[in-house]
């Protein structure tokens, strides 16, 4: 802690400052995820580590899962599996692709607008010493 | 501890947590939860040990449900009571619940104000309404004992609709302010 105090810029805000953008972002994610096909929950996790390097705390999807379909916009149908149990399979409903083009559309302007903002920071960063 | 024995003790303590949830929302919380586990665990290296390891402890996880749910429906209400218990839940989990929280309660306590002091003027007009002495605001709002006895009313029986009108102005406003924080917050609650 005494490190952190007398250098300020060596603390973990730019740790957390991440973290709050990829809550941010975890919403869409987990309606981007269920695009092209229906999943379960432990596919999901599996999909969004694998595709978007999004790694969530075991049972952290579950919750979330369960509001959006509160919010129509994620249905979900029990499904009986080879495993031997039923999984719980989650779909995109027409509101929730109808949200997820929303969502996409803004992303990719503020993140083109961002990128546009830090083009210089980049540049600065490619400059030989 | 067997394996069934390890899943049995991590949902029974869900389900227990879970309790203010209806019985069949708790239901299918727990047989999907209970299917994430038994499916974890037959992946490469993994165990039911080491997969309820992974999971947040029951009550964590039960109150991340709670108040996903909780949230997700008061962002969807008009009703006073169930959003500010919602905005009061926000506020243990830091500053923006907290403010959110101190917004609503003077939100809502200005509205009301508002449309009582319109009410007052209604049933006791004396008591009610709007007064300047010496140039100056000196009382507005109603009141039981009476106002400075040489101040004069301004306004008159014009505090009525005004009263109403901002009243249901700032309870609208509030209103529409609290459920759209609520809804912005529940970006922010996952756990990374």
């Amino acid at each position: 802690m005494a490190k952190l105090r007398a250098n300020p810029a060596e603390s973990d805000a730019p740790d957390r400052w991440e973290a709050q953008m990829r809550k941010g972002a975890l919403e869409m994610a987990a309606l981007a995820s269920l695009w092209k096909k229906s999943l379960y929950g432990l596919e999901i996790i599996r999909f969004l580590e694998s595709h978007s390097g999004l790694a969530l705390a075991e049972g952290t999807i579950y919750p979330i899962l369960n509001r959006l379909k509160a919010e129509n916009l994620l249905t979900s149908e029990w499904v009986e599996a080879e495993a031997g149990h039923p999984r719980k399979y989650y779909a995109l409903t027409d509101a929730g692709r109808q949200r997820l083009r929303q969502m996409a559309g803004a992303w990719l302007s503020f993140s083109d607008g961002l990128g546009r903002l830090l083009q210089p920071v980049f540049e600065q960063q490619e400059e030989p010493k | 501890m067997t394996a069934e024995l390890e899943i049995d003790n991590y949902l029974t303590a869900l389900r227990l947590h879970l309790g203010p949830l209806t019985i069949a929302e708790r239901e299918e919380i727990v047989r999907e939860i209970g299917a994430h586990i038994r499916d974890s665990a037959e992946e490469p290296g993994a165990s039911i040990a080491s997969v309820i390891a992974l999971l947040s402890p029951p009550q964590v996880l039960a109150a991340q449900y709670r108040d996903g749910l909780l949230i997700t429906r008061a962002s969807r209400s008009f009703s006073p009571f169930v959003l500010l218990r919602a905005t009061l839940r926000l506020a243990t989990k830091g500053l923006f619940g907290i403010f959110v929280s101190v917004c609503a309660i003077f939100g809502y306590s200005f509205g009301a104000g508002f449309v009582v002091v319109a009410l007052a003027k209604t049933i006791v007009p004396s008591h009610a309404g709007a007064w300047v002495q010496d140039g100056q605001l000196v009382a507005a709002g109603a009141f039981v004992y009476g106002v400075p006895p040489k101040a004069h009313e301004v306004l008159g029986m014009g505090i009525i609709p005004l009263g109403l009108v901002l009243g249901s102005l700032t309870l609208l406003l509030t209103t529409w302010a609290i459920r759209t924080s609520l809804r912005v917050s529940q970006r922010w609650q996952a756990k990374l």
